[in-house]
């Protein structure tokens, strides 16, 4: 009964009224609204006024304009990110809305100034003073260590920004990984030596040398040599690693859904492997090391008679 | 022919036929077909060296001649090729291998015939029955029949192969050259070794090699078996002149190639799925033919039966077995089909592909270090990838994954693909992929190897030739020892002469042994690498063609 009163009472000459009622709603559909339902609600609305209505609202930043299938949709701007704004101007909102739409990735300056067509030095300063304001933060990104993206200030920066748990304050942990790296390969090792003791059948022996990664990362985290928590992705990527090492194989199998450590029905088994050969002949000669191969003639200043390396190789 | 083969076929020649053979062979090389006088005239060595040159070539199957080209009436002319003479590095290892094979007599024959090039089977037999005669005791000597038994079983396992008989030299006469009067005074000329005859080359020894053996050994009843080597040269008849046999290195290198084939598996596998390879590769021996991509189709059930009994394999453990070798990813062994309890293949050229690939891997491993090898291997399993996602792969930080990566690409093991978004190449609007090939990569290896093997060999000659008066010294001493010794001299005596040599002498004596056997044992470690990757390459070369 209250809105039917609200209703009848709206004095169409009154632009305040009008954009009260656009907003309120807006408010009931929180999804946004069509033009449409604006004037069914507004039957006796000349377009014109509309129009100023949802103009003055969308500078006044209290309205979006959104677009999807059907058409243009207005919905009611978060009332939260209004009263941040509060006493910025249209710039400012321009450039905090181009970084909200970047989201967790963050922007870099240089992109913002594409998007918003402002000069680099306004946007330094409003970027300094939304910073001030704590509503923006900077962080600098892994993928270029003098690179600083902008994202809103309660965001988690994303993996790629971060680099995941990789990384600590923009530096690869390469001793990180090589100790993960390392003690997968042990923890497969150790599991295919047991197949191997079991004297079991040759299938069932290769069967239980597989682990699953879920296994390696419960392995892991037992071990507890990470402070940061990792993933069952960080693990495959490490086990991959060892794959490109040479060291592991890799099979997909099929699992029932649910079953502990599978993602789609899938579950991805790792073991450890030998290699197929010994080192092989040719790097075992000096030559096969030599790092001024090419150069070396006989004759020459490098040659193999005067050869250093190869003294040295034959007095070991 | 690259620079890197003719200069290790050059050294070769030198170390085994002096330099002389080393000139004329390099200059053959070097200019390709050539005539008699040609080569006198370009090499500046008088004629009767060039001619017994030649000879030499010629018998060991290094040099091959035909009538000219420029049609009948134009001289003989003379062609060598790299290969053969390559294979005088491997000499030790086919030696080697047909003593494990066929134990001292084996190792003899073959050795005898390597170091002639070809002989017919009576005076092999013979100098090999001397040789054996004189490491015996006094009062034992080896028969000949034994050594003759011998050499039939190396022909029937194909390890010797017969000289393309002279027929086909008669042939070339009628049909090519009617008018000349053959070729220029060769002593050798019937043996005009043209690459491979193989169908009466494999059929017909073994039919009448077992009678000639016979016939010979009749022939060879009351013989003195001290006889010294000039025993050969005995005009008695044995029943089988003119028929001249030689080494079958391909039949060699297939053993190798098994070789390796059954340690690579026994190394990512185990010892019993080794030996069931080796089952397989043994029966399919004489079936496949040399170049085949696959062995022939072995079903489980003759797997079983020629397994020997004492692996104690059961027929499901075998199934299984088999199943694994299937699975595997090296995919050594595949399946052909269902019949029978399954049928299966071993994969020849794959199983070459993956040992080169570990090959290949296992240098850039050692030479630029593990993490370099990671991402050599990473861009063999990905073919292209991009400098990040290298770095995102490998979990290698980008500083030192551009270094390995630039350095990889300087040496020429990594490949830089370039894909332009637009067609002015801009560096900011194109990609650069990453890539590994494997064969030209190989290829280069290879070619590595060679000059590798060469420097060695050049190094061993520096050695020897540092310490030449040292050598003779002691060559000297040991020969007056042996004849004070042989003369009955006092103990005092002989300790007196052997003190001629300094105690420094002595240990440089020594350190010099030391150097050339290291050195020596290199060379043959080499030989294998470069023998992976030659018989990877040509198992490509069948697959294209």
């Amino acid at each position: 009964m209250e809105e039917v009163k609200v209703k009848k009472e709206i004095d169409l000459s009154d632009p305040a009224e009008i954009e009260n009622r656009i907003k309120e709603l807006c408010q009931q559909f929180p999804h946004g609204i069509t033009d449409q339902v604006i004037q069914n609600d507004l039957p006796h609305l000349e377009p014109q006024q509309r129009a100023m209505a949802i103009n003055k609202l969308l500078s006044l930043g209290q309205l979006d304009l959104l677009r999807n299938s059907s058409g243009l949709l207005y919905r009611l701007k978060d009332s939260q990110s209004t009263s941040k704004m509060k006493g910025s101007d249209n710039q400012e909102k321009l450039v905090y809305q181009i970084i909200e739409d970047a989201g967790n990735k963050g922007i870099w300056s240089r992109d913002i100034r594409f998007k918003s067509n402002l000069p680099l030095t306004e946007i330094n300063k409003i970027l300094k003073n939304l910073e001030s304001k704590k509503l923006i933060k900077a962080v600098k990104s892994v993928a270029a260590s003098k690179k600083k993206v902008y994202m809103l200030y309660n965001l988690q920066p994303d993996r790629s920004v971060t680099g995941g748990a990789w990384y600590s304050d923009q530096d690869f942990e390469s001793e990180f990984v090589e100790v993960l790296n390392q003690q997968c390969f042990k923890f497969l090792q150790s599991k295919a030596e047991a197949a191997r003791d079991s004297k079991q059948s040759p299938m069932v022996q290769r069967n239980s040398s597989f682990a699953t990664s879920h296994e390696v990362w419960k392995y892991i985290c037992e071990l507890g040599i990470s402070k940061v928590d990792l993933s069952m992705d960080d693990i495959e990527t490490i086990l991959n690693t060892l794959i490109y090492d040479g060291k592991a194989e890799m099979t997909v199998i099929a699992a029932k859904e649910g079953t502990v450590g599978s993602v789609d029905g899938q579950m991805k088994l790792y073991r450890g492997v030998n290699p197929i050969i010994q080192p092989t002949g040719l790097v075992k000669t000096p030559c096969g090391l030599c790092p001024v191969f090419d150069d070396c003639h006989e004759g020459g200043e490098i040659s193999p008679s005067t050869c250093i390396y190869m003294t040295e190789w034959l007095e070991f | 022919m690259t620079a890197q083969e003719v200069r290790l076929c050059g050294l070769l020649l030198r170390e085994h036929f002096g330099e002389v053979v080393e000139k004329v062979g390099t200059h053959l090389l070097r200019n390709g077909t050539q005539n008699l006088r040609t080569i006198i005239h370009e090499t500046g060595i008088p004629v009767d060296l060039v001619k017994k040159s030649l000879c030499v070539l010629v018998q060991h199957g290094a040099c091959v001649f035909s009538s000219g080209r420029k049609g009948p009436g134009s001289p003989t002319e003379y062609q060598t090729g790299c290969d053969r003479i390559l294979r005088i590095l491997r000499y030790p290892r086919y030696i080697y291998t047909s003593k494990t094979l066929y134990g001292d007599t084996g190792e003899l024959i073959i050795e005898e015939l390597l170091q002639r090039g070809h002989m017919t089977m009576s005076s092999t037999v013979k100098t090999v029955a001397d040789r054996l005669t004189q490491n015996m005791e006094e009062g034992h000597s080896m028969d000949y029949s034994e050594v003759s038994s011998t050499f039939s079983k190396l022909v029937e396992t194909h390890f010797l192969q017969r000289c393309p008989p002279l027929a086909q030299k008669t042939d070339v006469m009628t049909t090519a050259t009617p008018a000349t009067p053959g070729a220029p005074a060769d002593p050798v000329s019937t043996t005009l070794s043209t690459p491979e005859s193989f169908p009466d080359c494999y059929k017909v020894p073994h039919v009448t090699l077992i009678g000639r053996g016979k016939r010979q050994l009749s022939g060879d009843d009351g013989e003195d078996q001290k006889n010294a080597k000039k025993a050969r040269l005995d005009s008695d008849t044995h029943g089988d002149e003119g028929i001249y046999w030689q080494v079958n290195f391909e039949r060699f290198h297939l053993h190798f190639r098994d070789q390796a084939i059954i340690s690579a598996v026994a190394n990512k596998l185990d010892q019993t799925t080794s030996e069931i390879v080796r089952t397989m590769l043994r029966m399919s021996e004489v079936m496949t033919a040399p170049t085949a991509t696959c062995t022939k189709p072995l079903s489980a059930n003759e797997i079983f039966r020629s397994l020997p009994t004492s692996y104690n394999i059961s027929r499901p453990i075998l199934d299984q077995y088999l199943t694994l070798l299937v699975d595997d990813p090296m995919e050594f062994v595949g399946k052909a089909g269902e019949s029978g309890g399954g049928v299966y293949v071993v994969n020849l050229h794959r199983a070459l592909a993956n040992l080169a690939r570990a090959t290949l891997e296992s240098v850039v491993q050692e030479r630029f270090g593990s993490r370099s090898a990671r991402i050599f291997r990473l861009l063999l399993r990905k073919r292209h990838l991009e400098q990040k996602q290298v770095e995102d792969f490998a979990m290698i930080p980008a500083k030192e994954a551009k270094d390995m990566l630039y350095t990889l690409l300087s040496q020429n093991l990594v490949q830089l693909q370039e894909i332009p978004k637009t067609p002015d190449y801009a560096p900011s609007r194109t990609f650069y992929l990453y890539t590994v090939s494997q064969l030209p990569t190989a290829r280069m290896l290879l070619q590595n190897c060679y000059k590798t093997v060469a420097n060695l060999i050049e190094r061993r000659l520096f050695e020897t030739k540092d310490s030449k008066r040292l050598l003779e010294k002691s060559q000297r001493i040991e020969a007056i020892l042996a004849s004070l010794q042989a003369s009955g001299a006092e103990p005092e005596q002989l300790t007196e002469v052997e003190e001629m040599i300094t105690a420094p002498e002595k240990q440089q004596l020594e350190s010099l042994r030391v150097h050339i056997n290291k050195l020596d044992s290199a060379e043959n470690q080499v030989d294998e690498t470069i023998f992976l990757l030659e018989s990877y390459i040509s198992s490509t070369a069948t697959l294209t063609s």
